[in-house]
């Protein structure tokens, strides 16, 4: 114990010099925005709020009533207008267009997703294509509109973002979420290797990991959502969609890689931290000095899960 | 010091209560083995072994007719008593895939081997290439599963039964130019965490199989197109099919959900562990004694 104490201010200092990629800050005021999935929830939110820190802002999403709906509320809410274009993420021709009139991006937000909980024997295969061609390689293609412009921006000196909006299920697969959770971990895989590829050019790469989140399509989800995905989820705690946007945004303006919002989220990321990467030296020593508590709790939270499970279906033999 | 030393008796004795899923075994003797991508590299290793362990029978799944003819071929002069099955059907589609599955009759062991990866920078990768990798990898590892879990889940008193899919390091890991690959293996592991709950109680149990480079026709075509780089990092410690083969089987039967192949394999999926279940209490005890440990040389490897 003693020992321990001792050896902490030396993990500090030598994480502080290990860390990497190294710190950084991304200025969001009077830069471009660019928000996939843009016209509700979790999008709107984060839209208001980079407007609310001056910065200019650009919403991508399907429908253009809801863009133009989205358009009206940031205007009364902060005398400023954004601009809206309408496509969907399947369409890669679409997004390129849009990509290319919204202009030069700084701060990359692929917020776009969709999510059909259900256990897979009962899921369609309709909606599983529907939740990877949506949430994974929708994101596929926006980056890969927007990464050339981003490589090539007059300012590199100016760190640049993208930013990927996970979910705790894309952390811990949940009953009910074997497609959804498929598409976000897959986000995951592509974030660590994307981040070693654009480092040079200036770029970070961050994944935020909501929590239940309250949102119009989480209200729809909620309607059709297993009674199991409920119970084991509940853990995870619920959030309202502008603290949400508030830390992302916070998150991503200090440049880190994994963005938990709240502090069963915080303790999930530090179970999840495998080898990606971290900025913050204060972070790393957490990462390290809590690993082994993380992992624990990690294991009861599997038993708790695994006993829902077995207690629910020891229910609907019994009635 | 001394502390910690008492405590580990207390950790194993909590963590052997605690862990789940219970450790189960899954036999390999007499029993149906279906491999998809089973006609070269690790799928054909894979089936090998199990014939060699007194599998019943083995079917094979992959595209090509003359590749699964080839393997047929061998595995039946190699061990004679076991019936082989073919089926040539590309992943991606559902109907063939469901038509091969209800020939080959109730599986006991499900392994979706089948896979491809095309590495290079994402910027240089075209986007069918990263549709093809997702499509096959990903969205055909559902039809597979798709396919068979309704049989599986109807199997009457067959024993435990196994659904074994084929990650790799990379799916642990990512590294320059494996953005689309890495996230189709990364997906994999989303699929099994969740779909592990969703079948337990059919007496139905995941493994993840996590290879680092192996010797395999698969690599020769992708190191074509390999950027230096990621060869680099990559590095040139290979493994071989055979050695793959055997023990995916060997994790199959101890009914592992993770199943590294190697000691950096092993300190990689203790680093992961993540929120993946850990049957084994003593394994248990690894992952949390060592985590923070791996932490730091996880971050280390950031550094270097």
């Amino acid at each position: 114990m003693l020992l321990a104490l001792l050896l902490a201010p030396f993990l500090l200092l030598l994480l502080y010099f290990i860390v990497r990629p190294k710190p950084v800050t991304i200025p969001i005021k009077n830069r471009h925005v660019f928000i996939t999935g843009g016209s509700s929830g979790i999008g709107l939110a984060l839209a208001h709020k980079a407007v609310s820190e001056g910065a200019r802002v650009s919403i991508l999403a399907r429908s253009l009533p809801k863009l133009e709906e989205a358009q009206k509320s940031i205007r009364l809410a902060h005398g400023v207008d954004v601009a809206i274009f309408a496509a969907d993420v399947r369409d890669y021709d679409a997004v390129q267009r849009a990509v290319n009139d919204a202009g030069p991006i700084d701060v990359l937000v692929v917020n776009q997703g969709v999510f059909v909980p259900q256990a897979l024997e009962k899921q369609g295969l309709d909606e599983i294509k529907f939740m990877i061609d949506v949430n994974l390689m929708g994101s596929f293609h926006v980056i890969k509109a927007a990464l050339p412009s981003m490589k090539s921006r007059k300012d590199r000196r100016q760190p640049a973002s993208i930013a990927l909006v996970s979910s705790q299920a894309g952390q811990v697969g949940i009953y009910g979420y074997s497609a959804y959770s498929a598409s976000k971990f897959g986000l995951r895989g592509l974030a660590e290797a994307l981040q070693q590829e654009v480092i040079s050019d200036n770029i970070y790469i961050s994944l935020i990991f909501p929590p239940d989140t309250e949102t119009p399509a989480f209200e729809e989800e909620r309607k059709i959502r297993p009674e199991l995905t409920d119970i084991i989820t509940s853990s995870g705690g619920l959030l309202k969609a502008d603290e949400v946007a508030s830390k992302t945004l916070d998150g991503i303006k200090a440049g880190n890689f994994s963005i938990p919002l709240n502090l069963e989220g915080r303790m999930l990321t530090i179970a999840t931290a495998g080898v990606s990467p971290q900025s913050s030296f204060l972070m790393a020593f957490l990462e390290v000095a809590l690993a082994s508590l993380a992992r624990i709790v990690s294991l009861f939270f599997l038993w708790s899960a695994y006993r829902s499970v077995a207690k629910w279906h020891f229910q609907k033999k019994g009635a | 010091m001394v502390l910690s030393l008492l405590l580990l008796p207390l950790l194993l004795l909590l963590l052997y209560f605690i862990v789940r899923p219970r450790p189960v075994t899954i036999p390999i003797k007499n029993r149906h083995v279906f491999i998809t991508g089973g006609s070269i590299g690790i799928g054909l290793a894979i089936a090998e072994q199990a014939a060699a362990e007194g599998a019943a029978r083995i079917s094979l799944l992959a595209r090509s007719l003359d590749k699964l003819e080839a393997a047929k071929q061998s595995i039946q002069k190699a061990y004679e008593k076991v019936e082989v099955s073919i089926f040539p059907a590309d992943v991606r589609d559902y109907d063939a895939v469901q038509h091969a599955i209800r020939e080959a009759g109730p599986i006991d062991i499900l392994v979706v081997n089948h896979g491809v990866y095309v590495i290079q920078e994402l910027e240089n990768q075209g986007l069918d290439v990263v549709k093809f990798m997702i499509d096959v990898n990903l969205m055909g590892t559902f039809n597979v599963i798709k396919a068979a879990l309704p049989l599986m889940k109807d199997r009457k008193n067959r024993g435990p039964a196994s659904i074994a899919l084929m990650s790799s390091i990379a799916g642990q890991v990512c590294v320059y130019g494996y953005a689309a690959y890495s996230a189709t293996k990364f997906g994999l592991r989303g699929l099994a965490e969740a779909l592990q709950q969703e079948v337990i109680s059919d007496d139905i149990h995941l493994s993840l199989i996590f290879p680092p480079v192996t010797e395999t026709p698969g690599l020769e075509e992708a190191m074509k197109t390999m950027p230096e780089i990621s060869k680099i990092m990559v590095g040139s410690d290979m493994m071989k099919a055979e050695e793959i083969g055997k023990i995916t089987i060997n994790g199959i039967k101890c009914g592992r959900f993770s199943i590294p192949c190697n000691l950096l394999g092993q300190m990689v999926a203790i680093a992961t562990a993540g929120l993946s279940p850990q049957r084994s209490f003593v394994m248990a005890s690894i992952e949390v004694v060592f985590a923070g440990v791996f932490r730091f040389v996880a971050l280390l490897f950031q550094w270097h």
